[in-house]
């Protein structure tokens, strides 16, 4: 058996947002001359917009760097990037998978948070070697030795040599990169066995097709060869393999233990699944790598375009969009209220939001969004199973035998003053505590939570209800049956199937109540009195009334006022656009996700 | 083409201070004011209108403002005389003033009265001391209420009072009797409108708290009723008369007439004769800078074409202010435009219960009346 090239390094960065992960990768890639100053431009990973705005990497990336190290030698150190949010957790075990180590940056001032800690848990899982650094140590607020015993604590790693640095003013790289070097093993692997490639990542680029970024695990990827994608058993010819340095370098073969890019005529990424294991048509593996998951979209509504006329390009929108996101689902849907539109699915809020936003900048798009719901799994009376994405699918009670509903075991990680809060908030939310455990001044809790709960604004209100102290992360876990109903909402009389929601037998009255008075604020008042009324089956269950409007007239208008009286006008009319006509009742956007706001006191 | 009828607006851009609700170009006077500078301005630049309006005599003339009342009668007397000497007056010509309480006393408007000034309009805006400070007013309740009798005594029969409601904390009683008032000083007009935060204001900016909708149209309501058994009858959105007495100048805004402007910050409309275009202009806004462009022939700022799409949709933004609307042909009449171009906003409104045509006449109806803005928005293109 042969053995991988023992001057490689892969690794990884878990870092919770704004801990300084973007600023440490730009450092070793300007430490190592990946690119020349007038090159970097910051946060070189980060490369959708988006990202950089939010600061969250949504698309695992990496890049390939020279480092000459103390000892005279030349390391060969990947750097993969991973996705850093809950929503996205799939993902960031994929890219960990491709890792052999992780540097472990913890803010030194602000200490351990939870997403750190889940995705260290799935890095320690995965048998990576996990390097503490703590990061921002020149800050005067820096408290390095609290948070070394934290990170004992509660991640129970030997945090005594943690490296110190700061990635902003260069404190300390070259000793991290010294220390990468020594304490992250080389790759394992056997060069000679048939290949095994893990995706690590995929992507559309519209001038290359499918990129697929791989770390080779056994054998080599060589150009002209014929691959096979195990999940699919679909065969393609490799046409170009490389590595980011973080530039596009082209390069004849990626043997066992490198990572870089895969290029072979796939025309769309569902072919290139994350997780997946690629290998040699010719001289294929016997068994794939583990851990590989078909992506299964957790949240779900309904996406409409306010004008009808932009149906068409709503639909090319996320076809687009879709050859880049994988995880993202969609089907037309016809509301009787909102006319044509598209049930999408998504991994999470975070998901969801980030779609609607891009189809709202990127592609120009005014669009209307129901409320989000998840997918139940109903029993029917003939003992049939089946799973519904919208309340509106839901079958009638007759025919119904139970509804099950998502189940997430969540950890939330929070210092010990807000542990009440945080536990008055999940009983709230129909949560059992599972666990609990002090961390020197850190409370880690488990709870089983449903994920219709956590949908709505659990995070929002998890977040005021610590002062923004607690963090979150969660995993799905089970169907469980569940007293559901859905309540419908009728506007002047009319259901509206859009506004139509799922909620738990014991919360419908004061939901239904607290649903109706919201929208009673957020519909502006009309010519006309509207009725707004929460229903179960026939049963009225709560109703407000947005009264009508008296009068709408501009007071005065002299000679000298028309030009400005004709602009306020057309601007009022372009603001009325961007309502909903449903029967002869204007609907604003943001009333059709007033449930979200329902707890918003 | 058929005749348009002419007003003259004049423009005084100063006030002893700026109220914090109102958007008209006005500038605090601070130590004196350059009367005979403006006044020369003024007439330099109608003289270079003159090729516009080559002619045509006047209906009105309207001097508005800021405060023109901190005129002297002689800065006004040569004004009028210079008006005369270029433009024909029609007989029976309607010349308002604006007055502003506590910028004038008995002389002065006996003064304006002998310069051919034959009509005033006071802003007393409130007779509560309450809301006429929280309104930046200048002057106090007692100098509202004697601004009628020194009127009156100076010879103006004909004058009208400007009067807000829905003001800060206002209730529906002291509406009323901020109309009560107004109406026993037995003014022939009554100009009597709601209080409206307007971008580039102070109150737009610190909104103050203002009486709820719901109050508001109450206060109209009542308003409107105790103002017609006063015998006043409405004929526009915020204007009453007794009969005979509506102001021409005002209506001829309405009924989409012409009108020269002259003076800082002045809009005017005309109609080229030759080819019934349309256009709209505005002269500079700050006084130094106006009256240095108004010497040289070049007051005006700015002047825009109106297309035909906008033609249509400023007409009716104007004629359905009036209570008892427009004859259909007026429409024809003063935009030169079918009436293809409001048929289908028409058709619209008339379905919609919004406006009715009765007698050759498209007059709201009692629903439209109330929301004028959306019957108007049917004539916006899209």
């Amino acid at each position: 058996m042969g053995e991988a090239n023992k001057n490689i390094r892969n690794f990884s960065i878990i870092a919770h947002i704004d801990h300084g992960k973007s600023t440490l990768s730009d450092r070793f890639i300007q430490y190592c001359g990946g690119l020349e100053q007038r090159e970097m431009e910051a946060q070189v990973l980060d490369s959708m917009d988006l990202e950089r705005e939010r600061g969250i990497t949504i698309k695992a990336q990496s890049v390939s760097l020279d480092y000459k190290a103390r000892n005279g030698e030349i390391y060969h150190l990947n750097f993969i990037d991973t996705p850093g949010h809950v929503d996205f957790s799939y993902e960031v075990s994929r890219s960990l998978s491709a890792c052999d180590g992780a540097l472990l940056v913890v803010d030194a001032s602000q200490g351990v948070e939870a997403q750190s800690v889940a995705n260290c848990y799935t890095a320690i899982d995965l048998n990576l070697e996990v390097v503490p650094v703590l990061n921002k140590i020149d800050l005067p607020a820096a408290d390095p030795d609290r948070v070394c015993q934290e990170i004992e604590d509660i991640i129970g790693i030997d945090a005594s040599d943690a490296i110190r640095v700061s990635a902003k003013s260069g404190i300390g790289i070259e000793d991290l990169l010294e220390q990468l070097v020594e304490r992250i093993p080389p790759p394992k692997g056997d060069p000679d066995a048939p290949l095994k490639a893990l995706i690590i990542d995929s992507w559309f680029d519209n001038y290359l097709g499918v990129v697929v970024l791989v770390r080779v695990i056994d054998g080599e990827i060589r150009k002209k060869m014929k691959i096979r994608f195990m999940s699919t058993g679909r065969d393609f010819q490799v046409e170009r393999v490389g590595v980011y340095t973080p530039k596009t370098k082209d390069l004849d073969v990626l043997r066992a233990g490198e990572v870089g890019f895969m290029i072979s005529g796939i025309k769309e990424i569902a072919a290139a699944k994350v997780g997946d294991t690629i290998t040699d048509a010719q001289k294929p593996a016997m068994t794939p790598l583990e851990g590989f998951k078909e992506i299964q979209p957790r949240v779900f509504a309904g996406l409409f375009p306010i004008e009808s006329d932009q149906y068409e390009n709503l639909r090319d929108a996320l076809s687009k969009l879709k050859l880049n996101d994988s995880a993202l689902f969609y089907e037309p849907e016809t509301s009787q209220a909102l006319g044509f539109g598209f049930r999408c699915g998504f991994l999470g809020m975070l998901h969801m939001e980030i779609v609607q936003e891009r189809l709202e900048r990127e592609y120009n798009l005014d669009l209307i969004s129901t409320a989000p719901t998840v997918i139940y799994e109903v029993v029917l009376t003939n003992g049939e199973k089946k799973f519904i994405h919208s309340p509106s699918e839901l079958p009638p009670v007759n025919k119904l035998a139970e509804i099950r509903e998502p189940i997430i075991v969540g950890t939330i990680l929070v210092p010990q003053e807000y542990v009440g809060n945080v536990i008055t908030l999940c009983i709230e939310k129909r949560g059992v505590q599972k666990n609990m455990q002090y961390m020197g001044n850190q409370v880690s809790l488990t709870f089983e939570l449903p994920l219709a709960e956590v949908v709505m604004d659990f995070f929002d209100r998890l977040k005021s209800c610590s002062r923004g102290y607690a963090s979150f992360d969660y995993a799905m876990n089970r169907f469980e049956a569940a007293p559901m109903v859905r309540v419908d909402v009728l506007v002047n009389g009319e259901r509206v199937d859009a506004l139509a929601l799922m909620i738990h037998r014991d919360f419908a009255q004061s939901r239904g109540r607290q649903l109706v008075e919201k929208m009673k604020d957020l519909i502006p008042r009309q010519m006309y009195e509207v009725a707004i009324q929460a229903a179960i089956g026939s049963n009225i269950i709560a109703r407000s009334t947005v009264k009508a409007m008296r009068k709408d007239v501009t007071a005065k208008c002299y000679g000298g006022d028309v030009s400005r009286k004709r602009k306020l006008l057309e601007k009022q009319k372009e603001g009325k656009k961007r309502m909903k006509q449903v029967g002869s009742v204007e609907i604003p956007q943001e009333a059709f996700l007033a449930v979200l706001k329902v707890s918003d006191k | 083409m058929t005749h348009i009828p002419l007003s003259l607006y004049i423009h005084i851009p100063w006030c002893i201070r700026k109220c914090p609700y109102c958007d008209f170009n006005s500038h605090a006077a601070s130590n004196g004011l350059p009367e005979k500078q403006y006044t020369q301005a003024l007439l330099t630049n109608l003289s270079n209108e003159l090729p516009h309006i080559w002619g045509r005599k006047l209906e009105s003339i309207f001097i508005g403002g800021g405060t023109p009342s901190l005129f002297s009668a002689e800065s006004i007397d040569e004004l009028l005389c210079g008006i005369r000497a270029l433009l024909p007056f029609r007989p029976n010509i309607e010349i308002t003033l604006e007055a502003n309480p506590g910028t004038f006393e008995q002389d002065k408007f006996r003064g304006f009265r002998e310069a051919g000034i034959n009509r005033l309009s006071m802003g007393i805006q409130s007779f509560n001391p309450e809301h006429l400070q929280a309104l930046g007013r200048v002057h106090d309740r007692e100098e509202a209420l004697r601004a009628a009798d020194i009127a009156r005594t100076a010879g103006f029969d004909n004058f009208n009072l400007d009067l807000m409601f829905g003001l800060p904390q206002q209730t529906l009683e002291q509406a009323m009797q901020d109309l009560q008032q107004a109406i026993a000083l037995n003014p022939t007009h009554l100009s009597w409108y709601q209080l409206t935060l307007e971008p580039n204001t102070l109150f737009y900016k610190s909104p103050p708290v203002l009486p709820d909708d719901d109050l508001v149209a109450d206060m109209q309501l009542n308003g409107q009723h105790f103002i017609k058994r006063s015998c006043y009858a409405q004929y526009e959105v915020s204007a009453y008369a007794r009969q005979g007495f509506e102001c021409r100048h005002n209506r001829n805004y309405w009924e989409f007439g012409d009108y020269v402007a002259i003076g800082a910050g002045a809009h005017g409309k005309l109609t080229n004769p030759a080819d019934g275009s349309i256009t709209r202009y505005h002269n500079y806004r700050q006084p130094a800078e106006y009256m240095q462009q108004a010497m040289q022939g070049t007051a005006r700022s700015g002047t825009e074409r109106l297309a035909a799409a906008d033609l249509g949709f400023e007409f009716m933004l104007n004629a359905l202010r009036l209570r008892d609307g427009f004859p259909v042909a007026l429409f024809t009449e003063r935009t030169g435009l079918a009436s293809d171009y409001i048929k289908a906003g028409l058709e619209q409104a008339l379905q919609r219960g919004l406006l009715d045509v009765e007698g050759g006449y498209v007059r709201p109806t009692a629903t439209g009346w109330q929301f004028l803005n959306r019957v108007i928005q049917l004539f916006l293109e899209d």
